[in-house]
C-alpha cells in the first residue's frame, strides 16, 4: 500500500519521538489532534549514542520519520587542496556567510541563505572536505582568528570553529533532500530552525516556527556555564559580554544568528505566552509575525475530579512537580511552616518524582525535619493527578522558572484554586491576559519568587475565605475552558496551517 | 631524551671560545665516532696482519669482503632501521614502552633471516673453504643486527653509550685479531665475527635493561595500520643511492679488478672516496649541534605551542624561529664543509704525498670531497623533513638521489677518467637543491598542513 503524501513536515531537534518531556507531549498531542493532516517527521540529533529507542507510538497520520545526526564523525579521507586560487569566489561567499554568524546583529539575507543552501556540501560548491582540508579555508580561518581574536588559544579556536560550522554542511544536504510538502513547521530555532529556513527558501514552501522555550536564551545559559570551552579569560567582570572569552561569544553569536534568520524566514512565529513573544521580538522577530497560542489540556478529563470534590474545602496545599531546585520546594516548605501558626492542621503535599536530584531531596527532608513538619509535609512521589486533585484545597507552584505550567491548568479544570510565583505565563494563566480574558476574574493568586511569607499569607487568605475560594474556582473553570482547552489549540493550529498553506508566494 | 643536546648545551653554557671548540669536538666525536672507529679498527687489523697473513692478497680479500658486507648490511637493514625508529618513537609517545623490546626482537629475527638468505645466495659463488664461509656468515648476521641495535639507541639519543660500546667492541676485535692472526683468513674473520657479535649483544643487553618488554617477540611494527612502508623504501633507496656509484665502479671492467670470486674492487675509485669521507667529520659535528640540538629544540617549541594553546601569532613566530635555525644549520654545514674543501684544495697534494698516495688521485679526491660534503647537507635536509613527517618527500628525494647517481655515474665512466666522481658529486648537489626547494615549500605550508591535514 502506498503511503499517503505528507502535508506538513515537522522539524524536531533533540525531542520527539526519542526524548520524553513537555515539548514531546505537545507534538504528540498536535499530531493526534489534527488527524486530517499527514505529518512527516525529521528528527535532528547531536550524535546517535545520546538517543535510545523511540519513546512514543507514532500516530497513524505520521507518514515517515527521518533521523539525522549532526555530529556523527564523517569517514572522509584527508584531501589536501593547496593554493588560494581554489574556488575563490565561493570562499569569498563563505567568508561573508561566516561574518553573519560572527556578528549576529543582522539576519542572513534571503538570497544569501538560498545560495548557501544551494551550494554548500555540493561537489561544485564548498563541501565539507573543502571546508576541512583546503588551504583557502585555512586562510579564512586564520584571518578570522587574526582579525578578531589574537590572544586566546589557537588550537581551541580551531576546533570550536570546525565544530561550529561543520553541521551547516549536513543541514544543507538534508534540506535539499527533504520531501516536498505544503508546509514546514519547526518546533524550535537552532539547527531545526535553520533547516526550516533553508528548506523554505529553497522550495518556496511556507514555514512556521513554534517555540516553547526560547532556544537562543537556553543555549546562551548552557554556553555560559559550559566547562568544555576553555577560555583564557575568567568570568570576573561586571559585564558578561565583554569579559566572556572569545570562543564562548563565537558560539553564542552563532546561535543568535540562527535565531534571527529563522525569525526572518518564518511566516509566523508562535510562542506559548506573551512574555516569550516579547522576548522573540527583542531577539529580532518582526512583531506582525508573532502570535501566542498557549498549550491546551483536555479539560473533560478533569470533570470527574470536579464532581468528586467534598463539600468542605480540604486544608491541604499541593505542589505538583519534580523535586528539583528549579521548583524551589524549600520555599514551599517554609511557607507551610508559616501557615501552621494560623492553620495548625495544614498539610503540604509534594506530588512528583524525587529521584532526579537525590541531594536536593535530602536537603528538603532535613529542612522539614528541622522545622518540625514531619506530620504536615509529605512527599508522595508520582501520583495520578486526576485522582489527587479532589483532595487538595489549593495547588501552589513556587518555581523560580516556568514556561506555561500545565499543572495550573489541570488544577483549574478540576476546580482547584491556584497560587503561583510570578514566572513564565503564570500571571497570564491566573489573572488573564486580554480584556476578555481578564473579565473572567482571578483564578488564584500570584506571588513573588522565593518569598515564603507572601506565599503563606496568600495560602491562609484563600483557604480561610470560602467566598473568595469559590470565586477563584469558578473563574478558573471558565478561563481554562474558554482559553486553554486543547480543542482551542487544535482549532487555532488548524486555521494557521490552512491559512499558511494558502499563503500567496 | 636529554642525550647529546643536553650535554652540548652544558658545555656551551660556559660561553668561552674554548667551550665552543670543546662542544664541536665532542659532537664530532659522537657524530663520526662509530664509523671512524670501525674503519680504524679494520685498518689496524689489516696492518697488524701484514707479514703474518700471507700472501698479502689475502688481506686485500679480507678488506674487500668486509666492505661488501658493510654495503650489503646497510642496504639490507636501512629500510627496517627507519621503520623501527619511527615505530618505537610512536610507542614512546603513546607511553607503551613495554612493547618496544618485543618489536625490536621481532625486527632482529627478520633481519637475521634476511641476512642468512643473502649469505646463502652468495654461498656457492665464493671460492672459500666451508669453515671460512660459516664464520663470514656469522659475522654478516651479527653486523646486520648490530646496526639495528645501534640505530635504535641513536634514535633514543644515546650517542655517548654507542660510542663507548663501539670503542670497547672494536678494541676487543683488534685484540682478537692480534691473537688469531696466525690462523690466517679464518682468524681475521673470526675476530670480526666475535667483535660484531659482542657489539650486537652489548646493545641488546643495554636495550633490554633500559626498556624491559612485556613479551618475548612481536611483529606489530609490520602491522598494516601502524607501519609506514614508505619509510622502508626511504631507507632502502637512500642506502642504495649512497653505494650506487661505488658498485658501478666495482663492476665496470675498465675501472675495477677481480679480488675473489665474483667480488671486485676499484682501486682507482675506492681510495679517494674513502679518504673523502674522512673530511665530513667537521660537517657531522655541526650537523649534530645545529640539527639534532638547536633545530630539535625549536621544533619542540613549535609543536608544544601548537598543542598547548598558544595564539596564532606566537605559532607563526616560533615557526619563523624554527626556519631560521634550520637555515642557519644548513648554512653552517655549508660553511664548514666549504672551508674543509678549500683546505684540501690548498694542501691536498701535500697531504697525499705525506700519506704516500699517488698524487694522481688528487682531482678525484677533490670532487669526492665536494660530493660527500654536500651529502651531509642532503642528510640534514632529509632529517628536517623526517621531523616534519614528510615521508613522501623524503622518499621522492631518496629515489631521485639513487636515480641520478646511477645515471650520472654511468655517464661519467663513459666520458673518461677525468670525469670520475662527478656523477656522485652532481647527484648529491642536484638532490640537495631540489630538497631545499621542497623544504622551503613545506615550511610555507606548515601551519596549514599541521592543523588542517592531521
Amino acid at each position: 500500500m502506498l503511503k499517503p503524501k505528507a502535508d506538513i513536515l515537522l522539524l524536531l531537534e533533540g525531542t520527539y519521538p526519542y526524548v520524553r518531556g513537555g515539548v514531546s507531549s505537545w507534538i504528540h498531542q498536535i499530531i493526534e489532534g489534527l488527524p486530517h493532516y499527514n505529518f512527516e517527521l525529521v528528527f535532528l540529533g547531536g550524535s546517535s549514542e545520546h538517543y535510545g529507542e523511540i519513546q512514543y507510538t507514532l500516530p497513524k497520520n505520521v507518514t515517515k520519520l527521518h533521523v539525522h545526526y549532526l555530529i556523527e564523525p564523517t569517514e572522509s579521507t584527508i584531501k589536501a587542496t593547496h593554493g588560494l586560487k581554489y574556488k575563490t569566489e565561493l570562499f569569498e561567499f563563505w567568508q561573508q556567510l561566516q561574518n553573519y554568524f560572527r556578528d549576529s546583529s543582522e539576519p542572513i539575507p534571503a538570497n544569501k541563505l538560498r545560495f548557501a543552501f544551494e551550494t554548500l556540501a555540493k561537489k561544485s560548491g564548498i563541501n565539507e572536505s573543502d571546508f576541512l582540508y583546503s588551504e583557502s579555508s585555512w586562510h579564512i580561518l586564520a584571518n578570522y582568528y587574526q582579525t578578531f581574536c589574537d590572544k586566546s588559544s589557537f588550537i581551541d579556536f580551531f576546533w570550536s570553529y570546525r565544530n561550529l560550522y561543520s553541521p551547516l554542511f549536513k543541514i544543507a544536504e538534508i534540506a535539499r533532500n527533504l520531501p516536498s510538502v505544503k508546509l514546514i513547521h519547526s518546533v524550535s530555532t537552532g539547527y531545526a530552525g535553520l533547516l526550516g529556513s533553508g528548506a523554505s527558501v529553497l522550495t518556496n514552501t511556507p514555514y512556521l516556527l513554534t517555540e516553547h522555550g526560547i532556544y537562543t536564551k537556553e543555549r546562551k545559559i548552557d554556553l555560559i556555564q559550559a566547562s568544555w570551552i576553555k577560555d583564557s579569560e575568567h568570568v570576573l567582570g561586571k559585564n558578561l559580554n565583554t569579559e566572556m572569552g572569545f570562543i564562548r561569544r563565537m558560539w553564542i553569536s552563532f546561535f543568535e544568528q540562527i535565531g534571527r534568520t529563522t525569525y526572518q524566514q518564518a511566516h509566523k512565529v508562535i510562542s506559548l505566552y506573551e512574555g516569550n513573544r516579547q522576548r522573540q521580538i527583542k531577539d529580532g522577530a518582526c512583531p506582525d509575525k508573532t502570535m501566542v497560542i498557549p498549550n491546551g489540556i483536555k479539560t473533560s478529563r478533569f470533570e470527574k475530579a470536579l464532581s468528586q470534590r467534598a463539600e468542605t474545602i480540604p486544608l491541604t496545599v499541593g505542589l505538583i512537580g519534580r523535586v528539583v531546585p528549579i521548583k524551589d520546594i524549600k520555599t514551599f516548605i517554609r511557607a507551610i511552616k508559616e501557615v501552621q501558626s494560623s492553620i495548625p492542621t495544614i498539610e503540604g503535599w509534594i506530588i512528583g518524582p524525587y529521584e532526579e536530584d537525590p541531594q536536593y531531596y535530602r536537603e528538603c527532608q532535613l529542612l522539614l525535619n528541622s522545622l518540625g513538619l514531619e506530620n504536615n509535609v509529605k512527599f508522595l512521589g508520582m501520583q495520578n493527578i486526576a485522582e489527587i486533585l479532589p483532595k487538595l484545597g489549593l495547588v501552589a507552584l513556587t518555581s523560580i522558572s516556568e514556561a506555561q505550567p500545565l499543572v495550573l491548568l489541570e488544577a483549574m479544570a478540576a476546580g482547584v484554586p491556584v497560587l503561583a510565583s510570578n514566572v513564565g505565563s503564570c500571571r497570564e494563566i491566573i489573572e488573564g491576559e486580554t480584556a476578555r480574558d481578564k473579565a473572567f476574574g482571578k483564578a488564584g493568586e500570584v506571588v513573588s519568587i522565593a518569598s515564603p511569607s507572601e506565599t503563606a499569607k496568600q495560602i491562609v487568605t484563600i483557604l480561610q475565605n470560602d467566598e473568595k475560594w469559590y470565586q477563584y474556582q469558578s473563574s478558573g473553570l471558565k478561563r481554562v475552558k474558554a482559553f486553554y482547552d486543547e480543542s482551542n489549540m487544535f482549532e487555532r493550529y488548524d486555521t494557521l496551517y490552512k491559512d499558511t498553506m494558502a499563503w500567496p508566494e | 631524551m636529554a642525550g647529546i643536546g643536553f650535554e652540548i648545551r652544558k658545555i656551551l653554557k660556559k660561553n668561552t671560545l674554548l667551550s665552543v671548540f670543546e662542544a664541536y669536538s665532542y659532537a664530532g666525536l659522537i657524530g663520526s665516532g662509530p664509523w671512524l672507529l670501525s674503519i680504524i679498527a679494520l685498518m689496524l687489523i689489516g696492518i697488524l696482519s701484514l707479514g703474518i697473513v700471507l700472501p698479502k692478497a689475502l688481506i686485500i680479500q679480507f678488506l674487500t669482503l668486509i666492505t661488501y658486507m658493510m654495503a650489503a648490511s646497510l642496504i639490507l637493514t636501512g629500510g627496517l632501521q627507519l621503520m623501527l625508529t619511527r615505530f618505537s618513537a610512536d610507542l614512546f609517545f603513546n607511553k607503551d614502552d613495554a612493547s618496544v623490546l618485543p618489536n625490536l626482537i621481532g625486527a632482529q629475527l627478520i633481519t637475521t633471516i634476511g641476512a642468512i638468505l643473502v649469505g646463502l645466495a652468495v654461498w656457492p659463488l665464493l671460492p672459500l673453504p666451508v669453515e671460512t664461509k660459516i664464520i663470514i656468515l656469522g659475522g654478516f648476521v651479527s653486523l646486520c643486527n648490530q646496526w639495528l641495535g645501534a640505530i635504535f639507541l641513536s634514535g633514543m639519543k644515546e650517542y655517548r653509550l654507542i660510542l663507548i660500546t663501539m670503542l670497547s667492541g672494536y678494541i676487543f676485535m683488534v685484540l682478537c685479531a692480534l691473537m688469531l692472526r696466525d690462523w690466517q683468513l679464518n682468524g681475521l674473520f673470526l675476530a670480526f665475527f666475535v667483535g660484531e657479535a659482542l657489539l650486537f649483544f652489548s646493545f641488546l643487553f643495554m636495550i633490554i635493561r633500559r626498556y624491559p618488554g612485556n613479551k618475548l617477540i612481536s611483529f606489530d611494527f609490520l602491522n598494516n595500520k601502524k607501519v609506514y612502508y614508505s619509510l622502508f623504501l626511504c631507507g632502502l633507496f637512500y642506502n642504495l643511492g649512497v653505494w650506487a656509484d661505488k658498485i658501478i665502479f666495482w663492476y665496470t671492467p675498465s675501472t675495477s679488478i677481480n679480488i675473489i670470486g665474483p667480488l671486485r674492487a676499484s682501486p682507482i675509485y675506492d681510495l679517494p672516496i674513502f679518504l673523502a669521507y674522512l673530511s665530513i667529520i667537521p660537517g657531522m659535528a655541526v650537523f649534530l649541534v645545529r640539527m639534532e640540538t638547536d633545530f630539535v629544540e625549536q621544533y619542540d617549541r613549535f609543536y608544544s605551542a601548537v598543542r598547548g594553546g598558544s595564539s596564532l601569532n606566537e605559532i607563526y613566530l616560533l615557526k619563523d624561529n624554527m626556519i631560521k635555525t634550520a637555515r642557519g644549520g644548513l648554512y653552517d654545514i655549508f660553511k664548514i664543509q666549504g672551508i674543509t674543501v678549500a683546505c684540501l684544495l690548498l694542501w691536498g697534494e701535500q697531504i697525499l704525498n705525506f700519506i704516500g698516495i699517488d698524487p694522481n688521485y688528487k682531482t678525484l679526491l677533490f670532487i669526492d670531497v665536494v660530493g660527500v660534503g654536500v651529502q651531509v647537507i642532503f642528510l640534514s635536509i632529509l632529517n628536517i623533513l623526517f621531523y616534519l613527517d614528510k615521508r613522501e618527500t623524503v622518499l621522492f628525494l631518496a629515489g631521485l638521489f639513487l636515480l641520478i647517481n646511477v645515471v650520472l655515474t654511468s655517464v661519467s665512466i663513459m666520458l673518461g677518467p677525468q670525469f670520475y666522481g662527478y656523477g656522485f658529486a652532481l647527484s648529491t648537489i642536484i638532490t640537495s637543491v631540489v630538497g631545499l626547494f621542497w623544504l622551503s615549500k613545506q615550511f610555507d605550508d606548515l601551519e596549514y598542513e599541521t592543523f588542517m591535514l592531521q
